[in-house]
């Protein structure tokens, strides 16, 4: 047994197991708790946002600066972020496609480099190698295997010729490929979503259940 | 006019970032301007988020007006938005503009409570209600994949079979009880899993999607520097 | 209805009481079998184990709160490894819901350990909105971005800070993910500014994060809590990821049951059909 909770640990422990398992209640059947829970959980979450964006944006990036610094021209990014809200008035709502334009065209631009240098350059360089990978059989075996792989699970994905002949024989070498990766991909998931539920199951039992033994 | 201006301040925000790859950042003027846009857009974005709680606050706010089902619920929802936003805005420091005039009102020691660090009750509320529920909701997926697994995973046909082999192959590696069952049959099985399924056939299908994703991410990133693709700007 | 057909027909409740079950058991009796390191996870160890002591490191919380069971124990593991190691930690987050939060408050426990003071061995930036203009923003200016800490503190007051102004003075990236973060890490951080991005990432990411190591834009992979458990292991700690191993594996192998029993209920009851 751990060391000894205080009265407010242990509301705070207690709290967090009536919300765990009001959640958890859904699974028997929809019941008050759960939706009572599920309401506040959003609410709290939507809550959350304008408190971080309050001080990490507003106040740090540009009240702060423009106050203590005299960065005056923080200005004009902060009325693009005001006339976002011109979204909400139907009549002005065009004026916020400026703010968001500024916003999706600079990502854009972003990721026509990064897609094309930082994923597609390095990712097709890796595929086409030699085979004599220097790790004997089954370094040239694996080498030949991601290349196979990727032609073909690429051919499965082009849709704009008719899957026949050739590109028919190779689509099907990729829906082999596709299949054993989505397996392995499905045996991840698993172990994912268990393994939320054991983190779950560790509250309740270590410290829900500590906090149970000291009081009873 | 609505269009134009976008048009041509979403080319320059991303002609900027295009650009300023070919150029070193800390000597030239492209790199400076960078530099500018970068930090506007991070504070343009932040905007963004909070744009979708208002519509939150207005669409729950309105059906508790008009007592429409469930209304109840939908009040809660609104008295979290404002129990966690509130303290997190009001003043910490005691010297700023607002918190010198908020604490004139309010003792000083109050502070503690607000803001988002450590002991306000913005951490307070996300520790102890918020971050717990939103474990729990997810933790729930593992009954329903079970459940899945029991109900509709089935060998129906070949490809169908593949996939299932491996995926109970890679859960029995991915545990030491499975891999310790799996080295009962050859102490090297677990290494041959690595290197074949996830080295091998994993890595050949997911760099065909990276690939093929990044060309379209490519394609479509085009299309909106250039003012072609405009479905961002919504109608009117 | 046959034997096969009912079982077919089970109430799922029944199924979610068998999992409980095997995921509650584990606590109780206690079996320990022993955790095998992947290549993927020891190249990460090794390259942040290989780092001078004293060296900056970035460590990003970049996942939300549902993924904690899974990243938690990698950000714990890899704090404890640096703080021995007596590296100055920067952290951030890109998650908008919890990531900045947890990182003030993990960082500040685990530096408890260690006397790790606020400021001079690790500092917490928090959020900044859009992530990708975050990244490629830190390349030039570290506080053009962030003009101050999580808790509004000016950069320039926090004497680890004095030396430390863009990616040229950070040694590694340890890059703690649940979402498509990572990929910019790669991309972008990676691949324009050549800094060694190692992951930690929930195991539905992981898959993907192969295909970054083999092509040697990533240094070392941890994927899923199984991930973290060799961490844990490699650094010489018993945290929750090595303690939840247990309860991992009976449940995989009862997802599996459930796999057989399934397919023998579809393919008897099937027979029986003449289909």
């Amino acid at each position: 047994m751990g060391e000894s909770l205080s009265f407010v640990q242990h509301f705070e422990i207690w709290l967090r197991a009536y919300l765990i398992l009001s959640l958890f209640s859904f699974l028997y059947r929809d019941n008050v708790f759960y939706k009572l829970s599920e309401h506040i959980f959003a609410g709290l979450s939507a809550g959350y946002y304008v408190g971080l964006i309050w001080q990490t944006v507003i106040i740090q990036q540009l009240v702060n600066p423009m106050v203590d610094n005299g960065h005056w021209w923080l200005v004009f990014p902060g009325i693009l972020g005001v006339l976002m809200f011109t979204r909400l008035i139907p009549k002005w709502s065009w004026v916020s496609r400026v703010s968001l334009a500024f916003v999706i065209g600079n990502t854009a631009g972003i990721y026509i480099i990064s897609s094309l240098h930082g994923l597609i350059f390095p990712q097709v360089a890796s595929t086409i190698l030699s085979l004599d990978t220097g790790n004997g059989f089954a370094g040239t075996l694996l080498a030949l295997l991601v290349v196979v792989g990727v032609i073909s699970t690429l051919i499965y994905f082009y849709f704009s010729k008719e899957h026949t002949g050739l590109l028919g024989a190779t689509a099907r070498v990729g829906i082999w490929f596709i299949m054993i990766a989505f397996g392995a991909h499905f045996g991840y998931t698993v172990m994912g979503r268990i393994s939320l539920l054991i983190g779950r199951a560790e509250f309740l039992y270590y410290e829900w259940g500590g906090s149970l033994s000291q009081i009873f | 006019m609505r269009t134009t201006v976008p048009v041509i301040v979403a080319f320059l925000s991303g002609f900027v970032m295009v650009v300023s790859f070919f150029f070193n950042p800390d000597r030239t003027f492209i790199g400076r301007a960078q530099d500018v846009v970068l930090q506007w857009v991070t504070i343009v974005s932040g905007f963004t988020l909070v744009l979708g709680v208002f519509s939150i606050v207005r669409v729950n706010g309105r059906a508790v007006v008009r007592r429409t089902e469930d209304w109840p619920f939908k009040l809660a929802t609104v008295i979290s938005v404002f129990a966690m936003a509130i303290p997190a805005m009001l003043p910490v420091s005691t010297t700023s503009v607002g918190g010198k005039i908020f604490y004139s009102i309010l003792p000083q020691s109050w502070g503690s409570w607000f803001g988002t660090g450590t002991g306000s009750i913005y951490d307070w509320l996300f520790n102890f209600v918020d971050s717990p529920m939103m474990e729990t909701m997810f933790a729930m997926l593992a009954f329903y994949i079970a459940s899945a697994a029991y109900r509709a995973f089935r060998a129906r046909s070949a490809d169908a079979t593949l996939l299932l082999l491996t995926a109970v192959i890679v859960m029995l590696w991915r545990v030491p009880m499975g891999e310790a069952f799996l080295r009962l049959f050859g102490d090297s099985i677990p290494d041959y899993l690595n290197t074949f399924i996830m080295n091998g056939f994993n890595v050949a299908v997911q760099r065909g999607i990276i690939i093929g994703a990044a060309l379209g991410a490519a394609s479509m990133s085009l299309r909106v520097m250039l003012g072609i693709e405009r479905t961002y700007m919504g109608k009117g | 209805m046959g034997f096969w057909e009912n079982i077919q027909h089970i109430d799922r409740r029944w199924i979610y009481l068998l999992v409980a079950i095997a995921v509650f058991f584990p606590m109780i009796v206690v079996m320990h079998f022993p955790i095998e390191i992947t290549p993927e996870a020891r190249q990460l160890y090794e390259a942040i184990d290989a780092l001078p002591n004293g060296s900056v490191v970035m460590l990003t919380f970049d996942y939300y709160p549902s993924a904690m069971a899974e990243t938690q124990p990698m950000s714990i593991a890899a704090l404890r490894h640096m703080f021995s190691k007596d590296m100055k930690v920067l952290t951030l987050s890109n998650i908008p819901l919890g990531g900045p939060s947890i990182a003030e408050r993990v960082t500040r426990e685990i530096a408890l350990e260690y006397d790790k003071v606020y400021g001079i061995d690790f500092v917490n930036l928090g959020y900044k909105a859009n992530y990708v203009a975050v990244m490629h923003g830190l390349a030039s200016s570290i506080e053009s971005i962030f003009p101050s800490d999580y808790s509004g503190t000016p950069l320039r007051d926090l004497p680890m800070m004095k030396h430390v102004k863009n990616y040229r003075d950070i040694e590694f990236i340890f890059v703690v993910a649940d979402n498509a973060t990572v990929d910019y890490w790669i991309s972008i951080v990676n691949a324009q500014y050549g800094k060694p991005v190692g992951s930690g990432v929930t195991a539905v990411v992981a898959p993907k994060m192969y295909s970054f190591v083999d092509a040697g834009q990533m240094t070392g992979l941890l994927g899923g809590m199984k991930g973290a458990a060799e961490y844990e292991r490699m650094v010489d700690i018993s945290g929750s990821a090595i303690r939840g191993m247990d309860a991992q594996s009976l449940v995989h192998l009862l997802v599996i049951f459930f796999v057989i029993v399934g397919n023998l209920g579809f393919f008897m009851s099937r027979g029986k059909d003449g289909r």
